[in-house]
Order: structure tokens, then C-alpha cells, then sequence
């Protein structure tokens, strides 16, 4: 148990390096950034390998963790803070009322209700997600790169958000215990892997790990709390309920949906940033493809600065750039 | 070697307002150059020894200061190039002149430093100051001779190596055949000649053809002392690979490979970025090389692959904070390291402004502190110790108490006395030990 939140709490400080790296001079430093895809991967090994079943925390970005052993002092910092302005510390008290009540999301990702952030920018996310796994995987990858983005601020710092999510654990986990992986779209048959309780680690699945991945995100962005880890969209307060748009329980999730919905975001950003970066991954379904090549490539290509510039996937991203620009 | 310690030291505070990012003395170890966070290369020169004072050698002074990067801004990219000199190396002396090369993130200068003394007087046709007379004042010819003046220490860049890397250069190597040079980023390493600037041959290259591929990257790099067909460059993963530019132009293929494998019981989530290799360095034999990595210093005899030789544990109390490290970035610091010129004692660098020495010979380590505090002029200066977890003794430090902003990374040895630099993040020390 302790192992996964001590994972959760890596990824999350993981993804608040990353994120940082995108506004340090000089541009991003490969090196620093591929060993901490390489924590990344660990921690998100870990996380899947250690089930706990019944066993989950409050998500990043406020939402709301049933768990009693939910300190109230947790941040509920969601995805890197750059994403947005900081989770107002209010988060972390309320969680509680951010209790999201679980949306089957629609693939239509109708606007989330209350997002404070840009509907558009969740249609937007959205319309790629609709565009089946390669577009999903893009707008996973949208979702990764909006920290970057975003960049802005010392990871360490209160600034952008990420100083909530450096020092808490905002361990969200999948009641099952399988954080990630679990983020299959309602309904979706093919993520078998998935419904056998994502327990197994995501390299082994084929799974079209697009939408679920990416659905996630796409609340965290909107800023909903309990967007996937990184993802307080400016803006937005951990009010906010996550969406579940394409996100499916976890087999054996039968736990809150909110909760899954934590986890599940959790799990997928993760996943995502788990399997891009480093290259180490195999190609995860969560479009490990994109992420990898805008931080690996992105020297290449365009410099730090530029790396997502380069991709198609970044064409889908305005709305989410939006969210990302605000901040 | 301990016996005889660092028992007087002096020191030549530098306050540099910008952060020391290297230093490295030149082949004779009269000067010493330091590069900063701000581009400037500040150069010291040891007194010449005063013969009456038996008891100390020269002291380093200012010798010259200069501008030598300049922050840059890459249009095409949207991106800046930090002016922060990464690496100096000198070239050995030729002539009257000193070379060095200096190099920033993606380019690499020759700088020029030569002194002037004496300055010509008495020209027919110009006046002290510059200006020419008019030839019909003329009356009487002159013959112009040199007459003493202030010495004058000039740095002018004779070279000035550009465009060929995409990534940041972290390394930069001079042959042994002192005509070429190897200039490495985290994916490519590339072969220069130092007359030649429009032109470098890439030597390795480990960028994969998907970059989504890609699971290490250079770290750093050097050429071997003697045998100017060998060089070696380390590995974010922890492995050294050994290569002759005899085998082929390129030289993604290494000769040797260096790798020790991983102790199982000391796995964590950050076991990779602490086998990360910050240095590599070959000792002055060309026997050994050394490698650091975040908690040791590792021995290695070009012989034997598979293992090093030596390893020295630098601060291995650090093991269980790795995660407190991971979030406040230090894990990521770079440490370097460096041999003495008999290569029977390595130094590095450790937080606190400790710095530690280990014997080869006797085993036997020592750690020191870099401060002004505790150290005064020509006082020796004292061991220090910290306790990993328990009861403090008197004098030690414990481990929560360390300042991990005030961090060693770069230190440099004479190359034939004992005499040492040490860079804390805005000063330079230099101890030395006595003379009796």
C-alpha cells in the first residue's frame, strides 16, 4: 500500500518536472527529462503491479477520496500544475463536495457541466477522441503536452498548481486496486485486459487505450477535480467533477464511481506519461507513440521549446491550449 | 597521502556572481580557469614561487578575465542557448601563448590568452597616441623600439566552433595528438580539428531512428591520455563504452564495454537516475578511469569489463533520501571527479560544501569542508564527519542537518603538486598542502 503511494506521489512530482522543463532556458534537457520518464515508469510499474483492491485516495486536482485515510491536507493538486492556476488550497478541504458524481461519459464528452474551463476545450479534446485510437492517442498526447505548455513556474513552487501535487500523495487509485489501465471507455469491449482488472501491467495490452487515456485528461483539464494526475485546468476549481467520458470501472471497481474516476484518471495519465518519454515502454495503447517523440524528439525536431509544435497531434490541442495559455 | 592531509591552505575567494560551472587547470598547473553560469571565464595564475619562502608555493591571482559565450537565441527553434560555459579544457602550451577551449551548450571557442609586456615606441609616422603626423613635420627618422608597459593579459578567439550539435554539448576532449578534439552531446560525438571550423566528423551517434526508442543518452566523454585512437564516453544507464577510431568512422560500435551489474537488493524507484554517470575521467596513466555516479566513485582498469576495480562510497547516507532529492532536484546534480597527479588519490564533491578524497593505497577517505567560516589562512583544515542515523557525536553533522544548496560539483588537482580547487556554487577555493 504504502508502495503506491509512494508511487502515486512520484508520478505526481515526475510530472510536475516535466512539465517545469518546458519553460527552463536553454530548452529541455534530454537528460534530466529521460530519467525522470524513467521514475515515471517505475512508479507506474509499481502502481499497477501492487494491487489494493478496495484501496484508493482522493485523485489529484481535489477530487474527492472517500478513503478515510485521506488526510484533508492532501493536495488535490491533479495534473502537473502548470495545467492551470494552482488548485486553490480550497481544494484540499473540499473534497467532500467534489465528490464527482460519476458520468458515464459519452464519447460526445458533452461539456462538462460546471467546467470552469473552456467547453471547447473539452469538445475539442473530445472531437479527437472521437477519432479513434490514433486521435485519442493525439489527444492523450495533447493532454501531456498541455503541461508543457503551460510550463510555467518551479515544479516545487505553489506556482501553477504543482506545489500542491509535489507534496501530497495524491494517490488515486483504482478501488480495485488497478490504477491504471482501468480508464476503459464504458462499453468497451476490447480493453480485456482492462476489465480483467488492469491489474496486469499495460505493456502487455493491445488495448485501444486511446480514449480512455485520453478521457481522463480531457477532465483534468477542464479542470475538474480529480482530473487525471497533472490536470487542474486553469481556471477550474477542484470542484469540478471529472467526466467520466469514455472511462469504464475497472472490472471489480464496484467501489464509488467517483473514485474510479479518480483513479482511473490517475491510472491513465500514467499510463500515458509512462509509456512516452522514455521509450522504454512498449508502445502503450495510451498513444505512447506521441508523448515519447514530442519529449524525446522534440530536440530534434524543434527544440523544447517547439517539441509538440511539430506534431499533428498539437493541431488538436487548441482547445486544450487554451487552458494551457490561460495559465 | 593523509598523513600528510591539507594542513594549510590558502584561499583565493572568487566571488563570481554567477554560479562556477567548471574548472580546470592547465598542463602545467600555473593557471586555472574557471568558467561561470554568465559565460565569463575567469583565469589564475600561481605566483612564482617565492624561493625565501620555503613553506609555500605561489598563491593564484587574477590573471585574466573574459567574456567568452554570450546567451544566444535560436530563431528557428524559439529557443534559448544558455551562455553557461560547460567545459574548459587547455590545450598545452606551444608557445608564449595559452589556448584553451571553452564551450557552451552548442558552441565551442578557442580562445587565445597572451600578455603583453611591452609595447613599441617611436614611430616615424604616428604619434604615442595613435594618431598620424603629417609626414612633411618629419624631420628626423627614429627606429621604433619596445619599451616595457603594464602587462597586459589579452584573450582574443581564434576559433570558433558552431552549428554541429543539435543537443547540449557536455563534453569536450582534447587528443592526444593535440590536433583534434571531440566535442559530445547526449546523442552524438563529434570529431573536430582545431584549425578547421566549417567541418567536424561524427564519431558516435546513439540518437535512435524513433526517438520514441530512445533509453539512454551520453553523459559524458574523453579521450585516452596516450593512445590518440581511443576515447571513451559514458551512459545515463550506467555503462562506459570504450572505442578505437581505428575500427571505423563511426564508432557506434565500442571496443569494450564497462558495466557493472546492479546490486538487486538496492533497487528503488530512482535506481536508474543514480547510476546515471556524471564523469569519467582516465587517470593520468591511462591505466584506470574513473566514473562518478550520484553516491560513488568507481575504479576502473581498462582490462577488466565487467566490474570496476575500486569503488568509493561518497555519501552513502544519501541512499534512503533519494525520494526528498528526487523532488528538490538534487538528485540530478552532477558531480565531477578528479585524479591527483600520481593517481593515487581521487576527489569529489558533496553537499554542505564537503568535499572527499579516498586513497587508493591506504583505503583510507577523508572529507573536508569548502568554507570560509571554518577555515582560516593557513589553518589545517579538519576532517569532517556525518552521522548516518543515530547518536551524533560530537562534531559530526547529521544528515538532515546538511545544506544540500551548497553543493561541490566541480573540483580540479594540480597536475604535479598537491594543490587543489574547489568550487562551492559562487566561490573558488584552493588549498595546498604544506610544504615542510
Amino acid at each position: 500500500m504504502e508502495f503506491k503511494l509512494e508511487a502515486h506521489r512520484i508520478v505526481s512530482i515526475s510530472l510536475g518536472k516535466i512539465y517545469n522543463s518546458r519553460v527552463q532556458r536553454g530548452g529541455i534537457k534530454l537528460h534530466k527529462n529521460l530519467l525522470v520518464s524513467l521514475v515515471l515508469r517505475s512508479a507506474r510499474q509499481v502502481y499497477l503491479s501492487d494491487p489494493c483492491p478496495g484501496l484508493y485516495l482522493a485523485g489529484p486536482a481535489g477530487i474527492p477520496a472517500p478513503p478515510p485515510q485521506q488526510q484533508p491536507g492532501e493536495p488535490a493538486a491533479g495534473p502537473p500544475a502548470g495545467w492551470g492556476e494552482p488548485p486553490p488550497p480550497v481544494a484540499r478541504a473540499s473534497w467532500p463536495e467534489t465528490e464527482p458524481q460519476p458520468e458515464r461519459p459519452s464519447v460526445s464528452h458533452a461539456p462538462r457541466v460546471g467546467d470552469e474551463v473552456p467547453v471547447t476545450t473539452v469538445t475539442g479534446v473530445g472531437d479527437v477522441l472521437q477519432g479513434g485510437e490514433a486521435d485519442a492517442t493525439e489527444a492523450a498526447w495533447s493532454r501531456v503536452e498541455r503541461p508543457r505548455q503551460a510550463a510555467a513556474g518551479e515544479a516545487e513552487g505553489p506556482a501553477g498548481g504543482w506545489g500542491v501535487f509535489p507534496e501530497g500523495s495524491l494517490a488515486a487509485r483504482r478501488p480495485c486496486g488497478c490504477p491504471l489501465g482501468g480508464e476503459d471507455p464504458p462499453g468497451t469491449p476490447a480493453a480485456t485486459p482492462r476489465t480483467a482488472c488492469c491489474c496486469a501491467p499495460r505493456p502487455a495490452e493491445d488495448e485501444p487505450p486511446a480514449p480512455p487515456a485520453v478521457c481522463p485528461r480531457k477532465r483534468g483539464a477542464a479542470g475538474v477535480g480529480g482530473g487525471p494526475a497533472g490536470c487542474p485546468a486553469p481556471g477550474s476549481t477542484p470542484l469540478k467533477k471529472p467526466r467520466r467520458n469514455l472511462e469504464q470501472p475497472p472490472s471489480g471497481g464496484e467501489d464509488d464511481d467517483a473514485e474510479e474516476m479518480e483513479t482511473g484518471n490517475v491510472a491513465n495519465l500514467i499510463s500515458i506519461f509512462g509509456s512516452s518519454f522514455s521509450g522504454l515502454l512498449r508502445k502503450s495503447p495510451g498513444g505512447g507513440r506521441e508523448e515519447e517523440e514530442g519529449e524525446e524528439s522534440g530536440p530534434e525536431a524543434a527544440e523544447p521549446g517547439q517539441i509538440c509544435c511539430d506534431k499533428p497531434v498539437l493541431r488538436d490541442m487548441n482547445p486544450w491550449s487554451t487552458a494551457i495559455v490561460a495559465f | 597521502f593523509f598523513e600528510k592531509k591539507l594542513i594549510s591552505f590558502l584561499f583565493c575567494l572568487n566571488y563570481t556572481a554567477d554560479i562556477i560551472s567548471t574548472v580546470e587547470f592547465n598542463h602545467s598547473g600555473e593557471l586555472l580557469a574557471t568558467g561561470d553560469k554568465g559565460g565569463r571565464v575567469v583565469i589564475f595564475q600561481q605566483e612564482q614561487e617565492n624561493k625565501i619562502q620555503s613553506h609555500s608555493r605561489g598563491e593564484y591571482n587574477v590573471y585574466s578575465t573574459f567574456q567568452s559565450h554570450e546567451p544566444e537565441f535560436d530563431y528557428l527553434k524559439s529557443l534559448e542557448i544558455e551562455e553557461k560555459i560547460n567545459k574548459i579544457r587547455w590545450l598545452p602550451q606551444k608557445n608564449a601563448a595559452q589556448f584553451l577551449l571553452s564551450t557552451n551548450d552548442k558552441t565551442i571557442k578557442l580562445w587565445k590568452i597572451s600578455e603583453r609586456d611591452k609595447r613599441p615606441e617611436g614611430y616615424n609616422l604616428k604619434e604615442e597616441d595613435g594618431r598620424y603626423r603629417d609626414p612633411t613635420t618629419v624631420t628626423t627618422l627614429r627606429v621604433p623600439v619596445f619599451r616595457p608597459m603594464d602587462l597586459m593579459v589579452e584573450a582574443s578567439p581564434r576559433r570558433i566552433f558552431a552549428n554541429a550539435h543539435t543537443y547540449h554539448i557536455n563534453s569536450i576532449s582534447i587528443n592526444s595528438d593535440y590536433e583534434t578534439y571531440l566535442s559530445a552531446d547526449d546523442l552524438r560525438i563529434n570529431l573536430w580539428h582545431l584549425e578547421i571550423t566549417d567541418r567536424s566528423f561524427n564519431i558516435v551517434d546513439i540518437k535512435p531512428a524513433n526517438m520514441e526508442e530512445l533509453t539512454e543518452v551520453i553523459t559524458a566523454a574523453e579521450f585516452h591520455p596516450n593512445s590518440c585512437n581511443t576515447f571513451v564516453y559514458s551512459s545515463s544507464k550506467g555503462t562506459i563504452r570504450l572505442c578505437d577510431m581505428r575500427a571505423s568512422a563511426l564508432c557506434d560500435r565500442h571496443s569494450k564495454l564497462f558495466e557493472e551489474p546492479e546490486d538487486p537488493s538496492n533497487r528503488s524507484f530512482f535506481s536508474e537516475i543514480i547510476s546515471s554517470i556524471s564523469d569519467v575521467k582516465f587517470s593520468h596513466s591511462g591505466r584506470y578511469m574513473m566514473t562518478r555516479d550520484y553516491l560513488s566513485v568507481k575504479i576502473w582498469d581498462l582490462n577488466m569489463e565487467n566490474r570496476p576495480v575500486e569503488t568509493y562510497q561518497v555519501h552513502e547516507y544519501l541512499r534512503s533520501k533519494l525520494c526528498s532529492l528526487y523532488e528538490n532536484d538534487c538528485i540530478f546534480d552532477k558531480f565531477e571527479c578528479c585524479w591527483n597527479g600520481s593517481d593515487s588519490v581521487v576527489m569529489t564533491g558533496s553537499y554542505n560544501n564537503f568535499f572527499r578524497m579516498f586513497d587508493r593505497n591506504t583505503k583510507r577517505d577523508i572529507t573536508l569542508e569548502a568554507s570560509r567560516e571554518n577555515n582560516k589562512p593557513r589553518t589545517v583544515l579538519k576532517p569532517r564527519k556525518v552521522c548516518a542515523s543515530g547518536k551524533r557525536k560530537k562534531d559530526e553533522i547529521s544528515v538532515d542537518s546538511l545544506d544540500f544548496n551548497k553543493k561541490i560539483l566541480h573540483t580540479a588537482w594540480h597536475p604535479k603538486e598537491n594543490i587543489i580547487a574547489v568550487a562551492t556554487t559562487n566561490n573558488l577555493y584552493i588549498f595546498q598542502d604544506k610544504v615542510n
